[in-house]
């Protein structure tokens, strides 16, 4: 007797994969239906200053919408949007004001004194003084585990408009962190319950969080900037495939994607694709690896990828090549970028004595030209670049294994084998983490890496009083014509490709101009959801 | 199931035959094609199934025909070495508990207890994670999980068999233990043995397949069929069934071949099937 319960069993299975499968392309099916009645292309007349906006669920912030938390900061930067904040980075990542009317720095670099407008008030009625500035960033100094705040000293308000920051050490790049610190009310400040009920002076107020799955923001009708036009933002945190099952049943105006999806066409939508610094480069340590610790090695692997393919390849196209962690800001060399020569990559390997040997793979005093490439396990994106990249360097003779490996050992493996990382903030700050000597130590943090004249430039560069100024000395670290970390430099990693972020919009939203976004896939696109507007809505047909 | 003119015991042997042959046949082209399942190429990514690609590619055009041979091949390892050591450890602690007196029994009946009280899922990934995930750790995850209900059986059949008019018959007749064990109570034990030992693959393949489907058990960039349908579940939603159907029921298969050849080894070893 026991067989035929066997087979019910499997005969059930079957009809149960049959099932989902034909579900799916149903589904398909009534969407594309031209009855007109597809839910996608109608917005109810209510709704049209309305969004609802998927997002990861690792955007959803842990500890709530509290910047002494990481709100607004942290790996993945974005305006905080419920609080005010002193400056703001223009669309060409260069500073303009928000709360602040101007800023300036001592000439040592050591105090900081901003001015702020006095026509500002919390949501609960309050007026927005520099002591609940000062009070804030006292804060954030003590409590943020997610920022470093080790420059600042502390922050004192003389008066209602003036703010002054005492620093350690000198950070010119000091209005990078005030475009991402929030201001909280000094009166209304909780540290246990700010996260969940945040009272701030932005552009929204938050009206409900139902964790795990929804945030729904509200314009503060007392917004002293522009009023929003967006009066209601919904965003509900999913999976990448239920965001984009929520697109074909037509439940939301914006969803975020990736090239995995982009050969879809769901009805109702298209496809919007926004030039990021989200960047994947890998790691090649100067020391501890006896292949990647030959300079002529590093730069054939620079030189000897060709970045558009691995676009083509693994992106769908969707992506711009990388030459440095930080292509278009302000503190790029553009000295960073290089052609794709294989030929030459081949000479510089000949040259150095990486002889190909039988079976292909080059080999030099005994050492054969084999590297292993890691990737963070989670992430498909980065295994398939780093497999497309194995196959690259395997036409150049250097023979290469991937291996899928967690967070909790990657930062120690990549101290000794390549690692597929990404980066990509606003703020020079991450040229100084890849490339400068970590303090107490005699190499970088993530790489093995150490160069005096690239460190002295970044020194500089925190130490000058004028930000634009900055830029100048950052880009020297990149390159100064005879010493840096590109082609003709050390090279101590290779940038492959800025990955594009892709969403699907609803037809007739209108989404205001992107800034060049950072790494992470979340909160950036809502940065200016304020100016987003519903067109295209004359006669339903 | 009687096949032309063989009686049940000789059809029996024959689907024995089949199954353990293909089987084995899996297992060598798994090992052989292991190169290519492992072998990218972006020009022919995510392909439907034809006549080039009998399983289609993957998002990084790798061959899935080659791919699930080669993570079958892998479980069907993974089957028999774990199949194998706890079968032993089963036989071994089953024996103890037997017959090292109260005490022991005691404790081993209760480890049985306890393993057997925990979800096995949940003990095979916290085990694994013990062992640092990896070919080790489902290998020890699913082995240390898998003995109680064996080493129960065994330990049944000899308190049993210790109790039995022939055992006591020999013992009076003054005959050694040891040869009592080895004319007596093994041949009695063996079929129950290899049955439980057989029967031990579906499970220690579907663990494996499982916990390293939930991320605890073999690395991504091992061919594995857990591997392969965790990743093929990003690409379901785009239309790619083929990335998960094939090797789905490729292992759907294999399981069943195994639990065909453990249940007809029982009716073999079924005495009343000897007249068969």
């Amino acid at each position: 007797m026991k067989l035929p319960q066997k087979w019910i069993c499997i005969l059930l299975s079957i009809f149960l994969v049959a099932g989902t499968l034909s579900g799916c392309q149903s589904g398909d099916a009534s969407s594309a239906a031209p009855d007109g009645s597809s839910q996608a292309a109608e917005i109810p007349e209510a709704e049209r200053d309305s969004v609802i906006i998927a997002m990861g669920p690792t955007s959803e912030p842990e500890s709530g919408f509290d910047p002494a938390f990481g709100w607004g900061a942290g790996e993945h930067v974005h305006e905080p949007l419920i609080q005010s904040t002193l400056t703001v980075t223009n669309p060409d990542l260069t500073i303009g004001y928000d709360l602040a009317t101007d800023y300036s720095a001592s000439d040592d670099g050591l105090t900081w004194t901003v001015h702020i407008r006095d026509d500002v008030k919390f949501t609960d009625g309050e007026p927005l003084t520099a002591s609940d500035v000062a009070f804030t960033y006292n804060t954030v100094k003590a409590s943020s585990s997610v920022n470093d705040f080790t420059m600042l000293d502390y922050a004192e308000a003389p008066d209602d408009t003036t703010v002054i920051f005492h620093m350690e050490t000198p950070f010119s790049i000091w209005p990078y962190t005030m475009a991402i610190v929030g201001i909280v009310p000094e009166h209304a400040y909780d540290s246990a319950t700010y996260g969940q009920n945040p009272i701030g002076s932005g552009r929204y107020i938050l009206n409900q969080w139902d964790r795990g799955q929804q945030v729904i923001l509200e314009a503060n009708p007392e917004y002293y900037g522009e009023q929003p036009q967006m009066q209601r933002v919904t965003i509900l945190f999913m999976e990448e495939d239920a965001a984009f099952l929520a697109v074909q049943a037509g439940q939301v105006d914006l969803a975020y994607t990736s090239a995995t999806y982009s050969d879809q066409a769901p009805d109702g939508y298209s496809l919007m694709s926004v030039d990021s610094v989200d960047n994947r480069g890998i790691n090649l340590p100067v020391t501890g690896n006896p292949v990647t610790s030959d300079l002529a090695v590093r730069r054939a692997i620079n030189i000897g990828i060709d970045r558009q393919e691995m676009i083509d390849n693994v992106l769908n196209g969707y992506g711009t090549p990388a030459y440095s962690v930080c292509d278009q800001m302000p503190w790029y060399n553009p000295e960073s970028e290089v052609e794709y020569d294989p030929e030459a990559a081949a000479a510089l390997l000949d040259e150095a004595g990486w002889i190909p040997g039988s079976d292909g793979v080059r080999e030099k005093d005994g050492v054969r030209a084999e590297l292993t490439i890691l990737y963070s396990s989670e992430d498909s994106v980065r295994q398939a670049l780093a497999a497309d990249l194995s196959n690259q360097l395997g036409e150049l003779g250097i023979s290469c294994t991937i291996e899928g490996v967690g967070w909790d050992t990657a930062y120690d493996r990549a101290l000794s084998d390549p690692l597929v990382w990404g980066w990509g903030a606003h703020t020079p700050m991450e040229l100084y983490n890849i490339y400068h000597t970590a303090p107490g130590s005699d190499s970088a943090q993530y790489s093995p890496y150490s160069n005096p004249t690239v460190d002295s430039y970044m020194d500089r560069a925190l130490q000058s009083p004028d930000l634009e100024e900055s830029y100048e000395l950052w880009q020297l670290a990149q390159w100064d014509g005879s010493t840096g970390v590109t082609q003709q430099g050390d090279i101590p990693w290779v940038w492959m490709v800025n990955v594009s972020h892709l969403y699907w919009v609803r037809d007739g939203l209108q989404v205001a101009e992107q800034k060049i976004h950072p790494h992470g896939h979340g909160w950036s696109i809502v940065n200016n959801v304020d100016r987003w507007v519903w067109q295209g809505h004359g006669a339903p047909a | 199931m009687i096949i032309g003119n063989w009686n049940r015991r000789k059809s029996t042997a024959v689907l024995i035959a089949v199954s353990v042959l293909l089987l084995a046949g899996v297992m060598t082209a798994g090992i052989l094609l292991s190169g290519q399942a492992m072998e990218t190429d972006f020009s022919r990514k995510n392909e439907a199934p034809s006549a080039a690609f009998l399983f289609g590619t993957d998002w990084m055009g790798r061959d899935m025909l080659a791919r699930t041979l080669t993570g079958l091949s892998l479980s069907i390892r993974i089957g028999l070495l774990t199949a194998a050591v706890s079968s032993v450890l089963a036989l071994l602690l089953g024996i103890a508990a037997a017959t090292l007196g109260r005490k022991a029994d005691a404790v081993i009946s209760w480890a049985i207890d306890l393993c057997m009280g925990i979800p096995h899922i949940l003990l095979v990934m916290l085990i694994s994670l013990a062992f640092g995930k990896g070919f080790a750790g489902v290998v020890a995850g699913v082995s240390l999980s898998h003995w109680p209900s064996l080493a129960r059986v065994i330990r049944s059949e000899v308190l049993q068999l210790r109790q039995a008019p022939y055992v006591l018959t020999a013992e009076k007749l003054g005959v050694s233990r040891l040869r009592i064990a080895r004319r007596h109570i093994f041949p009695h034990l063996l079929p129950q043995f290899l049955t439980g030992l057989i029967l031990q693959f579906p499970h220690a393949i579907l663990h494996e397949a499982s916990i390293t489907f939930l991320g605890f058990g073999l690395p991504p960039e091992q061919p594995a069929i857990g591997v392969i349908l965790s990743e093929s579940m990003r690409y379901l939603t785009t239309g790619k069934w083929w990335l998960a159907v094939f090797p789905g029921l490729s292992l759907v298969l294999v399981v069943m071949l195994f639990a065909v050849t453990g249940n007809c080894l029982r009716r073999l070893a079924d005495p009343a099937s000897a007249h068969q």
